[in-house]
């Protein structure tokens, strides 16, 4: 239970120290308001349009290619923790589990789904121009 | 059994699982002209794992994993039964799926979902190896991406799938409710030695047949059936007209002879667990089963639709069968998956070959096609008369072993009902005949057939015929398989 003081202790000076620096910086900064800087901050370009688009599908395959890690972790996690009771054997099958995830790094590689500019596919059954 | 001792008799699964890595390796070495190479593969590693399979009649009946899965000749059975039809599926496929080797990958895991689905004894199990077939086959139903209905029929699969998907396993929340247990078995003693309230296990029956109808195409679950079935590939209809078929029929028949119902001490009735009147329930889908799939069918101007809606009989066919819960109608089923397997697959590979040469899928497209094509005709009209059950050919062998198993336990009106049925699909059949041989169409144009069509058309007319005069090793092999995993 000792221990938990300590993760108190984190949180409570890390409160203090963001509240302390947001309040020194309203307290001391000049506030003048211009058109330019009520936009939206996009990396320091003009920003182009409304958010609401259609974006690259190509997130979707990124947020799917991170989601299968992400539970290759999970599973390596307590697999970890209990390493040295279970010995070689669980050695041997988390190598497996590996490989097969290893596979599908390599797949999704070869086919390019890593590189992330791809230009526009030309196909004949995709409209012409935008919109409808 | 502890998981690392079952290892041994899991040897056909893992094969197929280092086969399938194996194959997506070789998929990204090799160039584009080559790719076909992996259909070959992939068929090589389904051949290897059915001899491993065949090599599993010898084992005793056991529970490996801690009960997760069994392995008894029942299960044998229905996984060989599922690798020799994509083993099939794979030689149909190669005319149209040369350069797509992630297909064959898709098949071959789609193999090990339904492997697993013929030997599942636990509640989780058979929710995972049902996704597992499930999840792949909405791959494939949309795999012809440039084609809308394709990405239609993978849409419908997907929404009907997750629903029914859901609904089962609600169900299975209530049996683990009442019981406190996943593995089937353990579920049957806790059945068998508590009196429980009989509507809530009536509920949970219903909700779990839902899931279970879903797979098999039964009414009212079918409606995905027609649409997936005109909108996938042909090979890939062809595909769930089978193998996911009968995988679905083995988690039917594991359902029933031990959560619904427990084997008698002669293994020749099943007595129920509990008064559900689950029997009734299942012989009453059976007849709306087969009399929608064959009164739609009559009304149908595409073939693969037609096919679709005969797909739906055949299915209450079967289901006909196990409602009357002895093992000579689970026999019955046995021998029927694999007569079907044939005459199903032929008339889907006409269907496949001749649509581009008749450059529609409409049943009036074959017109004439008697003289523009004769054996491929002739054939047509032997896969169409053996799906009806006429003799002398598979489909009445078939037929036969249903009715009688359903005679034989005195449901005579479900037979009666049956029969009718049976009359009634005769019409639709019999039309596609009478338009290739009776009428002559504007082209008169000979078809030219490769080779390799008329082998494999071979492949389906053989078995076609001669299991319809000398059916006695197929029925012993059903017989023998007839052995279950009892507790």
């Amino acid at each position: 239970m000792a221990s938990f003081y300590i993760a108190l202790l984190f949180l409570a000076v890390g409160f203090l120290l963001v509240g302390l620096t947001v309040l020194f910086s309203r307290l001391l900064h000049p506030r003048i308001n211009y058109p330019e800087k009520n936009l939206t901050y996009e990396c320091g370009i003009i920003p182009e349009g409304e958010s609401w688009i259609k974006f690259n599908s190509r997130f979707y395959v990124i947020a799917l290619i991170f989601l299968i890690f992400d539970v290759e972790i999970l599973f390596l996690f307590p697999w970890a923790v209990v390493f040295e009771e279970l010995g070689l054997l669980a050695f041997v099958e988390m190598f497996i589990f590996i490989v097969i995830l290893l596979v599908g790094l390599a797949y999704v590689w070869v086919k390019g789904d890593l590189d992330w500019i791809k230009p526009r596919p030309e196909l004949a059954h995709l409209p012409k121009e935008k919109g409808k | 059994m502890n998981n690392l001792e079952s290892l041994q008799f899991f040897i056909p699964e893992l094969f197929l699982t280092a086969g399938l890595l194996v194959t997506i390796i070789v998929e990204l070495l090799l160039k584009k002209e080559q790719k076909v190479f992996t259909a070959y593969l992939a068929a090589t590693v389904l051949l290897i794992t059915i001899f491993f399979l065949i090599r599993q009649y010898a084992i005793e009946p056991a529970a490996l994993f801690g009960g997760m899965v069994v392995i008894d000749p029942m299960a044998v059975f229905f996984k060989i039964l599922t690798a020799v039809s994509t083993l099939i599926i794979v030689f149909f496929s190669i005319p149209s799926f040369r350069v797509k080797a992630e297909y064959y990958v898709l098949l071959l895991a789609t193999t090990l979902g339904m492997m697993l689905m013929a030997q599942v004894n636990d509640l989780l199990m058979i929710i995972l190896a049902m996704e597992l077939v499930g999840l792949v086959s909405y791959v494939l139903a949309g795999y012809r991406r440039s084609d809308p209905k394709s990405g239609e029929a993978s849409l419908k699969y997907i929404l009907f799938g997750a629903a029914s998907t859901g609904i089962m396993a609600f169900g299975f929340s209530y049996i683990y409710g009442l019981t406190g247990q996943t593995n089937l078995f353990e579920i049957q003693q806790a059945l068998q030695s508590t009196q429980h309230n009989p509507v809530i296990l009536f509920v949970a029956f219903v909700l779990i047949i839902a899931g279970l109808g879903y797979k098999i195409a039964m009414v009212p679950f079918h409606f995905w059936l027609p649409d997936v079935y005109e909108g996938a590939p042909t090979p890939v209809t062809a595909f769930f007209s089978v193998g996911p078929k009968a995988a679905g029929m083995a988690v039917l028949i594991r359902f029933i002879i031990s959560i619904v119902a427990g084997v008698s001490a002669d293994g020749q009735t099943f007595t129920a667990n509990a008064p559900i009147h689950a029997q009734e329930l299942l012989a009453v889908l059976a007849v709306l089963t087969m009399t929608l799939g064959n009164l739609s069918a009559l009304q149908q101007k595409n073939i693969k639709r037609m096919m679709a809606y005969s797909s739906i009989a055949h299915a209450g066919y079967m289901l006909m069968a196990l409602a009357v819960f002895t093992s000579q109608s689970v026999e019955a089923v046995m021998f029927y998956l694999v007569v079907y397997m044939f005459m199903n697959f032929g008339a889907f590979w006409v269907i496949h070959r001749m649509t581009p040469h008749l450059g529609s899928e409409e049943i009036t497209a074959y017109t004439g096609l008697g003289y523009r094509a004769p054996l491929v005709a002739v054939a047509m009209g032997v896969f169409m008369f053996s799906l009806t059950g006429l003799p002398p050919l598979a489909g009445f062998i078939g037929k036969f072993y249903l009715f009688a198993a359903v005679i034989k336990a005195e449901w005579y009106i479900l037979a009666v009902l049956g029969v009718l049925n049976s009359v009634v699909s005769l019409y639709y059949y019999a039309y596609v005949t009478k338009v290739m041989f009776l009428n002559r169409g504007d082209d008169e144009s000979a078809v030219s057939i490769s080779s390799y069509d008329t082998a494999l058309l071979l492949v389906f007319l053989i078995p076609t015929l001669v299991l319809g005069v000398y059916w006695v090793p197929v029925i012993s092999w059903a017989t023998q398989s007839l052995h279950f995993f009892l507790g």
